[in-house]
């Protein structure tokens, strides 16, 4: 088995002989057929990691990514235009039936490009309730440790360090610590990070270890071949067996129309990686004539971690754009089914929902400078959905509902979120929830946020951990892919993303998802 | 002949309502037309007035300009909603007029007082899916106009100014739109950003924002 090499531990001897095993868009030249032992379809956190474990253990590895690689100078620095760049349906994504926002990232490095960088292991009773209810006897803490140890030094996991948490981000230390909840400094993977607060538009200091810069390189450097620019659109099979992927290359920024998909190309392969992500995956293999799905599982059973978030307006400025995006967090409130974070994006994303116009709009701008945001997300078991392709399209339509149960949850959140403000020393908060007081300058106010007056369509939600849409099942009946991630219908075609959770983690996945694909891919290789 | 008659009637209606009457667009729009871009300045005067606590009113913004930008990044079906959303509005008042004599023109024929009275009417309304039309409007525009780089200056939170890293990604991949051959950076470009250390809070912004707020470092 490899060993995982840190980022210094490799000579420089592999640089020339990598970038030859690299292809952007500016070089598809026609149509393409390769072969390789393995393909793996998407460079997310998952699908990266898959790939360097295979390559590393000396297999011929083909990882691909149907966005273009990011260099510092391709970042955009306004939020919005860099969501049209990153984001699948230029970040404007939508679920149906509760209409939350959600996003997918469409770039090398997937997600880890754009996330803040969060790694948390879930505690034991998420594994514990997996293990119960979906009959897995292998997916715990004892067994996932050693891959979550792994890539805690791959990526140099460690808490948010004070001297770049930013008083936005002290604030919500200092508020738990008032109310005698428990807090920490939130695990990222980043290196030196220098506290730009810029983790969702691209860190321009590349402190951040988004897979761009670490996993993929490790696998080019173990020799896997890394195509980028190339859009899946068919996993073929014969049988119990898929032979390879097929599909098109694709313009960067082409947003899915017709004329910016060029020449066709196939790959054949001994085994299938699938870490195309929860909501691409389950497309692909429909669109592949329902693939995999003899238990009729696949795009069901869609969760989120459905998150809302409340703006504190203190006494004194906080200088918000200096910090941890997202530095600090408290796990206290697991068992009731939420986890707290602070949060900072670009200002005008934060804003869009500050209350009124005019003049009343132009004074809470002006307050952006004393402003803290801290966000909750929920462990929305009982809310669920499902995935469909689109009509002639890979893009998805998602379908959810938000349960009864999830939203008093989400209610008693915004409550404390709300108590924490004013321990710290708000002086005021934007709920950001419609049909009560756009502004709140007191506890006694903010109680109705823990009452039926706040209503469920009236909360202004956003979703971006996906979840369970090919669940892992012992019962084949039940799920689609088995506890080693191998779909239950075929021999060789795996599934590496967050699709395989049989739930939702309570925490943020990243990093089970990763150990999750570590363990299953080093299981892949043996059987190579 | 009397059909005849009336489809030119329409036509010219139609016409009048929705093409004639607005000043040539500002230049350099990709996908705008003059009456979305005459829409957007008209929304943008009332939603951010000038006179406040922000340096640059919002129909000194060149929202038109951003929101030609951004529509033009987006895919084509976000993009039609956006423009369908412009379109809601500009001609919404021959539905929900606006409070004054002549109330049913376009809404940027309104003067600032009818607009107001429109969208103070909406973003109040107790049907939802009107205010959410109107929070919808509001998030486009103040996207725009908050991220103006003289108006992220003046609150502090443009983005600093940074030395881009040099990390294995710029090593190994173009920048996008070109060939791995033209890569420029070697090993021993890499940075370290542990070395350079935290960030000043109060340090100076990012050159493009700073240039647009010379009272700022």
């Amino acid at each position: 088995m490899p060993s995982d090499p840190g980022p210094d531990a490799a000579s420089e001897d592999w640089l020339v002989a990598a970038r030859e095993r690299v292809r952007v868009f500016a070089q598809y030249e026609g149509a393409f057929r390769e072969e390789a032992d393995v393909v793996v379809v998407g460079s997310g956190p998952c699908g990266a990691v898959a790939a360097y474990e295979l390559a590393a253990a000396g297999h011929d590895v083909i990882l691909l990514e149907e966005g273009p690689p990011f260099t510092v100078r391709d970042f955009e620095l306004d939020g919005n235009l860099s969501m049209t760049r990153t984001m699948r349906e230029g970040g404007l994504r939508m679920t149906r039936g509760t209409v939350m926002p959600t996003m997918q990232a469409i770039a090398l490095g997937g997600g880890s490009l754009v996330n803040s960088a969060i790694c948390v292991r879930p505690p034991d009773a998420v594994f514990d309730r997996w293990a119960t209810g979906f009959d897995l006897e292998r997916t715990n803490r004892a067994e996932l440790d050693p891959h979550f140890d792994a890539i805690a030094t791959f990526l140099g996991i460690a808490p948010t360090p004070d001297e770049v948490q930013g008083r936005r981000n002290l604030l919500f230390r200092d508020a738990c610590n008032a109310l005698g909840v428990s807090s920490e400094p939130i695990e990222r993977s980043v290196r030196g990070c220098r506290g730009s607060g810029e983790c969702f538009t691209g860190c321009r200091s590349r402190a951040k270890q988004s897979m761009d810069v670490s996993y993929v390189p490790a696998a080019l450097r173990a020799g896997a071949r890394v195509f980028t620019s190339v859009q899946v659109q068919q996993v073929h099979s014969i049988g119990r067996r898929v032979t390879g992927v097929s599909g098109q290359v694709v313009a960067p920024f082409s947003r899915g129309s017709r004329r910016g998909r060029s020449h066709h190309f196939r790959i054949d392969a001994r085994a299938i990686v699938l870490a195309a992500g929860c909501t691409a995956t389950p497309v692909l293999l429909k669109q592949s004539g329902d693939l995999a799905n003899a238990s009729g599982q696949v795009g069901e059973n869609l969760q989120f971690h459905p998150g809302l978030a409340i703006a504190g307006i203190f006494p004194e400025p906080v200088d918000p754009q200096f910090g941890a995006t997202q530095g600090y967090q408290s796990l206290a409130f697991l068992e009731e089914g939420f986890k707290l974070e602070t949060l900072w994006a670009p200002p005008p994303l934060l804003s869009m929902r500050f209350p009124g116009f005019g003049e009343e709009l132009l004074s809470h701008f002006a307050e952006i400078p004393q402003m803290a945001v801290w966000d909750a997300i929920v462990s929305a078991n009982r809310s669920l959905g499902r995935v469909r392709a689109r009509w002639r399209s890979l893009d998805p339509v998602l379908h959810w509902a938000i349960h009864p149960e999830d939203v008093a949850i989400l209610r008693r959140s915004l409550k404390v979120i709300a108590e924490l403000f004013f321990a710290a020393g708000a002086r005021k908060i934007l709920p950001g929830v419609q049909g009560i007081a756009e502004v709140m300058t007191s506890l006694d106010q903010a109680r109705i946020l823990d009452s039926d007056a706040v209503r469920p369509e009236n909360l202004v939600l956003g979703g971006n951990h996906v979840f369970c849409t090919t669940r892992m099942h012992g019962d084949p009946t039940r799920g689609v892919v088995d506890e080693d991630g191998r779909c239950h219908d075929l021999e060789n075609l795996y599934i590496a993303d967050t699709g395989i959770f049989p739930q939702c983690p309570s925490v943020n996945p990243m990093l089970t998802g990763m150990a999750l694909a570590r363990r299953q891919a080093r299981l892949l290789g043996q059987r190579l | 002949m009397l059909t005849a008659l009336l489809l030119i009637a329409f036509a010219f209606l139609v016409h009048r309502r929705f093409l004639s009457g607005y000043a040539p667009p500002p230049p350099g729009l990709a996908v705008l037309h003059r009456g979305e871009a005459t829409f957007i300045d008209a929304a943008a005067e009332v939603l951010f007035p000038g006179g406040g606590s922000l340096p640059v009113a919002g129909i000194e913004a060149q929202l038109p300009h951003y929101v030609d930008r951004h529509l033009a990044a987006l895919p084509r079906a976000q993009r039609f909603q956006i423009r369908a959303l412009l379109l809601l509005f500009e001609h919404g008042t021959l539905l929900f007029p606006g409070d004054e004599p002549g109330g049913r023109r376009r809404f940027s024929s309104l003067s600032a007082a009818a607009r107001v009275s429109i969208l103070a009417r909406l973003s109040k309304h107790p049907n939802r899916h009107a205010r959410l039309v109107f929070m919808a409007l509001r998030a486009v525009l103040t996207l725009g106009y908050l991220g103006h780089p003289g108006n992220l200056c003046a609150l502090g939170v443009a983005p600093f100014e940074i030395q881009p890293g040099v990390s294995d990604a710029e090593l190994l991949f173009p920048r996008i739109g070109g060939l791995v051959s033209s890569i420029r950076y070697e090993p021993e470009d890499r940075t370290d950003p542990a070395l350079l250390g935290p960030l000043d809070p109060h340090g100076p912004r990012h050159r493009a924002y700073a240039r647009a707020h010379p009272g700022r470092r």
